[in-house]
């Protein structure tokens, strides 16, 4: 079997996530544990607690509200049957595909084409499109990009990013209140009987951890969106299809209204492209790298159904 | 060393009641896979008349295409088995082929609003059924492995589930490989 058929490309980016998300566990350990060492087991085990938990609350309302909460922040506007027929009937032709329930489809005015899938299982979930996307792209084009969204409910990647991100955040926040007491000369009392090397070690790693975490965070969302458009051939067996809605993405230089970074990385296509952002950084994989590995699946030929 | 004999029947039951549970569900994915190739075979169906009546509005005289689909549509409506199914399904869109290409020919039919709406409901219903059979004979792949590979393939027999059949296109055409030459 091909190295690059869609079942392969979808195994190893699943696989990769894990490794991910376990180094994101690792992560927070290697934090805990200098924390451990910097300032003792008193202060750490008051201040692991209550970093998770602020990051947990925070993070699990958005989670579990995700499909309400985007609605408000991106202004989409829920339709129904009769408002878009024709993109209803696309819609519906990839749901039976992907053997899961009807979402609900809302509409963003927006003169930038593009589109995202949020809620918190498939039961809640919700894709939603700009009014200029409609326009630009035609019947096989539209088929790719709800495969494509379709393909993030059937991932669970509202799940994903929430874990993600809750456990940077929870990183972020105990490395902030760990360096403000440092700051202020909080650590243990008993400093003397302690090598000094390790303190070092404890403190560069509270300091880089938010970075790395960051790192991480983006690194799990490129390969979501990668995972993300290899289910959707799996669903359209039409690698064609989504290639061609990339490349009118690509080669058009409007960017959606909203660049808040918080809901950056739902859309199909990144609204922060149009800044530099660094490559380490940015949620989704470059998109003429994602536009080639569709043409090499293209180049396999049509798959038995 | 009771426990740990107590316990390996405990963990050997789990398994079994878990392999047993996946055949069981497995299966039952396929049953509903197949009813939703049904449901759209049937709106297809439904579809017809209403298609056949509009271009004979226009085109009365192209009496054999019409009588095609009404006889592939008839055919296709009492169908049960898959390979019956299948087999209707195939000659049923070849003769709607040929009432489009029909309708073709007539400028004024392909303007008209009805025709178009028809049209559309058509394509995507033709779509809707060729996921349809795609989502069962994923399933149905699924199903097969999980009946012929160990471990599952001991709880087979147990749990009354065999290996299906295929949804496959009967129609001579589709599977007619263009001869490329080099």
């Amino acid at each position: 079997m091909a190295e690059n058929n869609f079942r392969a490309l979808q195994s190893a980016n699943k696989g990769k996530t894990y490794f991910l998300l376990a180094s994101m566990g690792v992560l927070t350990w290697l934090v805990a544990y200098s924390a451990l060492t910097y300032f003792g087991v008193g202060t750490t085990s008051a201040i692991v607690p209550i970093a998770v938990g602020i990051s947990l609350v925070g993070v699990w309302g958005s989670y579990y509200g995700s499909d309400k909460l985007v609605l408000t922040m991106t202004g989409a506007k829920l339709i129904t049957r009769e408002d878009a027929p024709e993109l209803f009937n696309v819609i519906e032709e990839v749901v039976i595909a992907s053997g899961l329930p009807m979402p609900k489809v809302a509409i963003v005015e927006d003169t930038a084409p593009n589109a995202f899938a949020t809620g918190r299982n498939p039961d809640h979930a919700l894709i939603a499109f700009t009014t200029r996307i409609l326009e630009v792209m035609d019947r096989d084009e539209l088929q790719g990009v709800i495969a494509h969204e379709m393909s993030h409910v059937a991932n669970r990647d509202t799940l994903v990013s929430a874990v993600a991100a809750s456990t940077a955040g929870a990183i972020a926040i105990l490395s902030d209140f760990l360096t403000r007491m440092m700051f202020f000369g909080g650590g243990r009392r008993d400093r003397e009987n302690q090598n000094p090397l390790a303190l070092v070690v404890s403190l560069v790693v509270l300091l880089l951890a938010p970075i790395a975490a960051m790192l991480l965070k983006s690194a799990i969302s490129r390969k979501r969106e990668a995972l993300a458009d290899a289910t959707a051939v799996s669903f359209t067996r039409n690698p064609a299809g989504l290639r061609k809605a990339l490349e009118v993405l690509a080669s058009d230089t409007t960017v959606v209204q909203q660049k808040s970074n918080a809901v950056a990385h739902i859309w199909i296509e990144s609204p922060l492209d149009g800044q530099t952002v660094s490559k380490l950084f940015s949620t989704h994989p470059p998109i003429q790298e994602r536009i080639a590995t569709l043409k090499a699946m293209e180049s396999l030929g049509p798959t038995a159904d | 060393m009771e426990f740990i004999i107590i316990g390996a029947i405990a963990l050997l039951v789990i398994f079994a009641v878990a392999q047993y549970n996946r055949l069981v569900r497995l299966n039952i994915t396929v049953d509903e896979a197949f009813a939703q190739i049904e449901v759209q075979l049937k709106r297809r169906a439904d579809l017809i008349p209403n298609l056949v009546e509009t271009v004979k509005g226009y085109a009365a005289h192209e009496q054999s295409t019409f009588n095609a689909v009404v006889e592939a549509r008839a055919k296709s409506t009492s169908a049960t088995t898959v390979a019956d199914v299948a087999a209707a399904d195939g000659a049923l869109t070849n003769a709607l082929k040929g009432l489009l290409a029909v309708a073709e020919a007539y400028p004024d039919l392909k303007a008209s609003s009805n025709f178009l709406s028809l049209q559309e409901e058509l394509s995507t219903t033709e779509n809707k059924v060729s996921f349809a059979r795609q989502f069962y004979n994923d399933n149905v792949r699924a199903l097969n492995t999980a009946v012929a590979t160990i471990p599952s393939s001991f709880f087979a027999g147990f749990a009354k589930v065999g290996a299906r059949d295929f949804y496959e296109v009967e129609n001579p055409a589709d599977r007619d490989v263009p001869n490329v030459k080099f």
